[in-house]
């Protein structure tokens, strides 16, 4: 064992306790107390004991347990030191208290603009993603799949009830699909798909063309089925337009999860209670079937970084989805948490907003800005290591990555001033590049959350080398998607996205289609490149076309930059030991909580 | 004991005093108020350190010569003391002195901004209000009555909300805030100095409303408007650097004290002098202005210099 904590003269005495310890001589207790006379630290007796622990024949958790879940994608979790405490079975009640990195969003799964973790609780989905990354049954009960791909079939199970006692038929998840067809700004992520329609208990799902990715869209917070007739009432006017004014999602939410809404409060928190009459799952991974453990789950919205961590050890919450990266190290250090991190399919990237044709209207001033970018350095500083810098629109992680795009957008700032000048873009008085009297200043709109804000003002710098003024305006979150999604010249000049999603090419190429613009195609980008190779990818029948479309779009976007890729970074969940069963996984987004309970 | 039996040094000094304020009698009142700041050491303390923030906030970005945007990823949160980082690094490996002095000059701007806005508008409103009378005064009176009810931060809130972020929403926060506070003083002192004789014989003597306002109100409110926005400047630094803490101040990657606590908060179990070292300075800051304030108040109140006259008569 290596002691790089302890100093050489007291490290023979620690190694005899260590001895001690291990051998069961002395207790847990007595191994601190004298850990601490010896002069080492209690985190650093907390730490040698969690080194310990992989030895320690007790029934417990042990120490930088390593796990792999699936192909090609590692979850990491980590549990500082041994529990001693004896499994007991899952015992009901309490609430559980979450914290969460983001603002929350409106629970209804066809105006939102983005789903957080309650959509897991309230919700179901046609079909989930399981620990494998398998598509396995949720609301419906079994689906099939046409020879020639061109047709999906989904059983609904009879009598499912939603919250509001009403029963959800076939007829009405078809007509849910449809709604999500003509209101979701997201809907276009499912373009192949041509009519939902229901035949008896079956929705069938008719595709314009077989698509591989066909199910993928449907597993989604977006996707997740509601009440339509509870939905219709709230939320559509006589002359079936959206109503601007509607309750669902902020006052009342008809899902069919385990859990029913509460209260929505923007900027604090989201409350869910168990819904006793829960009929019960019929996912094969969840090891509770019936009704859920506990009584309620509140999340707390915690967008100041440095509250995450604080908050989760000074025991105000239960469990917390994505502390600040700083601050990992020392959860992981804390016998009392379990840190789990995998990757995720996300991404930070910058939209360029191309009605602004005098700054980002050529290729070669978006190649010059994108040279002045140090990925791998924002990865290193920012993310302290937690994540991977992304020279095209994917994460490294991804199934269909293509390493080719590391050919381009790679840092040099002597690259980015002579592409700059080549663009025609000449260094003014004040440092800032002029091009036709034009100074390269522009706003760039950043949302209000901690990473984001440092993110962007890391890029603001590094542009600032190269003579592009880049002037940071920093605004709330709800204001941040209305500022980005407004047509034209409306929409700020550049902004930061983050997006996260579980299947990045899906989600991207509704970002880049000439198709979406403005929202979400927030850079109003019409490249002919992309929008190709995203037709052939919604075309894709198999895993072969699906990889050439794939990798087609990835070059054609690192070339072409209809958004400046940054980087993408890990998904961290901590948990107290005291939470048992909430088990976040790669495949989906955020964990379920039907096997989630709180040991006494 | 009384004064006449004391001896030793504390006498000398007293018997000192007097005679400097013997001699005041006989200067002009400003040299005499000069005279007096020699023997107000708070106010001397005050001075110092405000030279020397001064000195920092000015001369500091141009005797580094670094760009305080400059930033190096490979040598973040540095401590103070590194090689070629007096005060450390940051988060984004940007070095923290210049910052600070940036963020200084940012406080300083913010603050004249401030002072400059309310005095010359609490002066005004003031002078109206008092002197007018009638429908004016009220009128006056109610719209400040109603901006100083308001919480500062609510107001800047709603400004920024409608201008956007950045410092011109602050100064207009702020300085609408402090003109409330100074417009009900000087409107006070107005009322009073409206009764006295030489208002009066000014107004017999058929001089104009305005004439009378600004040659004979102004030159003696001026003084004690003075010595309060001296307070206000303090009060200013202080809300510019609370307003920065919660993002409504100056916007990145512009550094302010306050946004610097902010953005070091984040990092105060690994390096906490990235939010210690601006606390420190505004704490500096907002002592020497607000000693000066209390010097001057000192100084120029004529009911504190009664404890002089006091010490004569004994």
């Amino acid at each position: 064992m290596t002691k790089p904590w302890m100093g050489e003269e007291a490290a023979p005495e620690i190694a005899e306790l260590t001895a001690g310890y291990r051998r069961k001589e002395i207790s847990r207790r007595q191994f601190m107390k004298r850990a601490a006379a010896a002069g080492v630290g209690a985190a650093a007796a907390a730490s040698i004991l969690a080194a310990c622990g992989s030895d320690d024949p007790a029934p417990t958790t042990t120490a930088g347990t390593q796990a792999t879940t699936t192909a090609g994608t590692q979850a990491t979790t980590t549990t500082a030191a041994t529990t001693t405490t004896a499994m007991a079975g899952p015992t009901s009640g309490g609430t559980l208290r979450e914290g969460y990195n983001r603002d929350v969003s409106k629970h209804d799964p066809l105006t939102t603009n983005w789903y957080d973790p309650a959509f897991f609780a309230i919700y179901e989905a046609i079909l989930t993603n399981d620990p494998s990354g398998a598509s396995v049954p949720q609301f419906a009960s079994d689906y099939s799949v046409s020879a020639d791909g061109l047709e999906y079939r989904f059983t609904i199970p009879d009598g499912k009830l939603s919250h509001s006692g009403g029963t959800i038929n076939a007829e009405m998840v078809a007509e849910f699909y449809r709604s999500v067809q003509a209101y979701s700004f997201i809907a276009g992520l499912a373009a192949p798909v041509d009519t939902y329609e229901a035949e008896g208990n079956e929705v069938v799902m008719k595709m314009k063309n077989a698509w591989l990715g066909a199910l993928g869209p449907h597993q989604t917070g977006y996707w997740r089925i509601i009440n339509i007739n509870t939905w219709k009432e709230l939320t559509l006017t006589a002359d079936g337009e959206l109503d601007a004014g509607s309750t669902y999602g902020t006052e009342v939410a008809d899902g069919t999860g385990p859990f029913t809404h509460e209260e929505w409060v923007p900027g604090s928190h989201v409350l869910v209670r168990r819904w006793d009459d829960y009929p019960g799952s019929l996912v094969p991974f969840f090891e509770n079937k019936g009704v859920a453990y506990l009584d309620a789950i509140r999340w707390s919205v915690i967008s100041e970084g440095g509250q995450r961590a604080t908050q989760l050890e000074n025991g105000d919450i239960d469990t917390l989805i994505n502390p600040q990266h700083q601050d990992i190290g020392r959860l992981e250090n804390n016998p009392d948490l379990t840190v789990i991190r995998h990757p995720e399919w996300s991404g930070y990237h910058l939209a360029m907003n191309r009605d602004y044709e005098e700054y980002f209207g050529d290729r070669l001033t978006r190649q010059g800005l994108s040279h002045a970018l140090d990925r791998v350095g924002m990865v290193e500083a920012i993310l302290y290591g937690n994540g991977a810098p992304t020279y095209g629109p994917f994460p490294t992680t991804d199934r269909q990555y293509d390493p080719d795009v590391e050919a381009f957008n790679q840092f040099d700032v002597d690259l980015a001033n002579r592409k700059l000048d080549e663009a025609g873009w000449t260094m003014g008085s004040g440092g800032i590049r002029e091009r036709n009297g034009v100074p390269f200043e522009f706003r760039y709109a950043v949302e209000d959350e901690t990473t984001q804000r440092v993110v962007a003002e890391a890029v603001a710098a590094q542009f600032s080398q190269v003579g592009v003024r880049a002037n940071l305006d920093v605004i709330d979150r709800a204001l941040h998607f209305a500022e980005i999604s407004a047509p034209g010249r409306d929409s700020a000049e550049m902004s930061l996205f983050f997006w996260l999603w579980p299947i990045p090419l899906d989600v991207l190429t509704i970002f880049a289609s000439s198709g979406t613009i403005p929202v979400p195609n927030f850079s109003h980008a019409v490249e002919p490149r992309i929008d190709d190779a995203i037709a052939a990818w919604q075309s894709s029948a198999t895993e072969e076309e699906a990889q050439a479309a794939s990798s087609a779009f990835q070059l054609a976007w690192a070339e072409e930059l209809p958004y400046l890729p940054l980087m993408n970074q890990n998904a961290t969940f901590v948990h107290h030991n005291r939470v048992r069963g909430w088990q976040p996984f790669v495949w989906n987004l955020y964990p379920y909580y039907n096997d989630t309970w709180i040991e006494a | 004991m009384t004064s006449e039996q004391e001896t030793g040094p504390r006498r000398e000094a007293w018997n000192e005093r007097l005679a400097e304020y013997e001699a005041s009698r006989h200067m002009g009142a400003f040299r005499s108020s000069l005279r007096r700041m020699r023997y107000n050491k708070l106010l001397l303390i005050g001075v110092a350190l405000a030279v020397v923030v001064l000195a920092a906030g000015i001369l500091g970005p141009v005797i580094s010569g670094v760009d305080h945007t400059l930033q190096s990823f490979r040598d973040t949160h540095l401590p103070p003391g590194s090689p070629g980082h007096l005060l450390g690094t940051d988060h984004l490996g940007r070095d923290v002195a210049v910052r600070l002095f940036i963020g200084i000059r940012v406080s300083l701007l913010v603050a004249a901004g401030v002072t400059a806005l309310s005095l010359i508008m609490g002066l005004l409103l003031g002078m109206f209000g008092g002197y007018l009378g009638g429908w004016r005064d009220r009128t006056i009176r109610g719209v400040v009555d109603f901006v100083w009810g308001f919480p500062l931060i609510l107001v800047a809130v709603l400004l920024a909300g409608g201008l956007g972020g950045g410092l011109f929403p602050v100064i207009l926060a702020v300085g609408l805030v402090n003109t409330a506070a100074i417009a009900r003083v000087v409107r006070g002192e107005v009322l009073a100095l409206s009764e006295r004789e030489f208002i009066e014989a000014a107004r017999a003597g058929g001089l104009s409303t305005p004439r009378i306002m600004f040659k004979h109100l102004f030159p003696n409110i001026l003084a004690p408007a003075l010595v309060l926005a001296s307070y206000y400047v303090a009060v200013a630094i202080i809300a510019e650097a609370a307003l920065s803490f919660i993002g409504l101040g100056a916007q990145p990657p512009t550094p302010s004290l306050g946004g610097m606590v902010s953005d070091g908060r984040n990092f105060l179990q690994q390096n906490h002098w990235e939010s210690t070292l601006p606390g420190l300075t505004i704490v500096l800051l907002v002592l020497a202005v607000s000693l000066i304030g209390d010097g001057l108040r000192d100084v120029f109140d004529p009911r504190l210099r009664h404890e002089a006259k006091g010490v004569e008569n004994e």
